[in-house]
């Protein structure tokens, strides 16, 4: 009687160690599918990256139109913490809420990059980035003046998401104009 | 019967209740003869950038200001942003996620602060460059 009792108990106990487990693994496949959906966008900026595209056409049309340009690079490592992760879910908030139409234009370009891929060494190297990183340039008349908003980002992304967004909306705003 | 539940349900409570500890180091020895706090703040869930900001300025301290730390002349703060009890210092330095920041004082009083959480995280690369800097910040504060 005793036997088939601790018996029962302990197979209890492999159901709940089992039942975690699944949700460990559920919760790894979750991740799974961000990383992917995230390394979509990541190949999508790195098509259009400025290093690559920069053909005579669009230059033509660039001092034709003489307007500044903003171009927001996200460099992360391929682990990720939060605030990383953060940083870019505030940054694409900020861009889709306030600068969707320069974002068609092509006035706004967002690039979100991994620095430990070989293809991003040369870009992570010109923006001095060895790990996450936030840095928004201005490009006008052939000139580029760029802002480290890192700190902004670690500071403010996670817990503070709002004031991120007014900081990071009024730089773009600055750049643009 | 319940039993392997309850106690397994328990385990997983204080797992919980035990990540939530604080780790905070304040180390404030001597407040007449205040001339500095460095604070550093991280959140939580700290990633590798954080903790070797937190591993830099310390070096910073321990090689260059010992002595001033153990007269009260520096104090060191390291705190968790996301602790209750950090939440007054949290606002007044907008510390929200990894800050690093330096506040003179002046015969008692609160002079002046500076946020150098971007030059911390533009540093944390070269930690020479880093540890060399902050010593000149820190010097200069102390004068």
């Amino acid at each position: 009687m005793k036997k088939l009792s601790a018996l029962k108990s302990l197979t209890l106990v492999i159901i709940v160690l089992l039942f975690l487990g699944c949700n460990q693994a559920n919760k790894k496949s979750d991740e799974q599918v961000a990383t992917d959906t995230l390394a979509k966008v990541e190949q999508k900026s790195i098509d259009s990256l400025p290093v690559t595209d920069t053909t005579d056409k669009k230059d033509v049309v660039e001092q034709k139109k003489d307007l500044p340009k903003v171009l927001v690079y996200n460099f992360h490592i391929t682990n990720r913490c939060v605030s990383c992760i953060a940083i870019e879910k505030a940054t694409t908030k900020t861009l889709n809420t306030y600068f969707s139409a320069e974002l068609k234009q092509g006035r706004v370009k967002q690039y979100i990059l991994n620095v430990d891929e070989d293809k991003n060494a040369d870009i992570a190297e010109k923006y001095q980035a060895f790990g996450s990183g936030l840095y928004v340039t201005r490009v006008f008349k052939g000139k580029e003046t760029t802002t480290d908003m890192t700190g902004d980002g670690f500071k403010f992304a996670k817990n503070k998401e709002e004031k991120f967004i007014e900081i990071l909306k009024n730089k773009i705003t600055e750049y643009l104009k | 019967m319940k039993k392997p539940v309850i106690i397994t349900f328990l385990l997983l409570l204080s797992v919980g209740v035990f990540s939530q500890k604080s780790n905070d180091t304040i180390i404030s020895n001597n407040p007449q003869n205040l001339k500095l706090k460095v604070y550093y703040f991280h959140i939580t869930n700290r990633c590798n950038t954080c903790f070797s900001i937190e591993k830099y300025v310390r070096q910073t301290i321990d090689n260059n200001f010992a002595s001033q730390l153990e007269l009260g002349i520096v104090d060191l703060y390291v705190l968790n942003c996301e602790l209750p009890e950090n939440r007054d210092l949290v606002k007044k330095y907008e510390a929200y996620g990894a800050t690093l920041a330096i506040t003179s004082f002046v015969s008692g009083k609160e002079d002046k602060s500076e946020d150098l959480t971007g030059w911390a995280f533009k540093k944390v690369h070269e930690p020479d460059i880093f540890i060399s800097e902050l010593k000149s910040k820190i010097d200069e504060s102390l004068k």
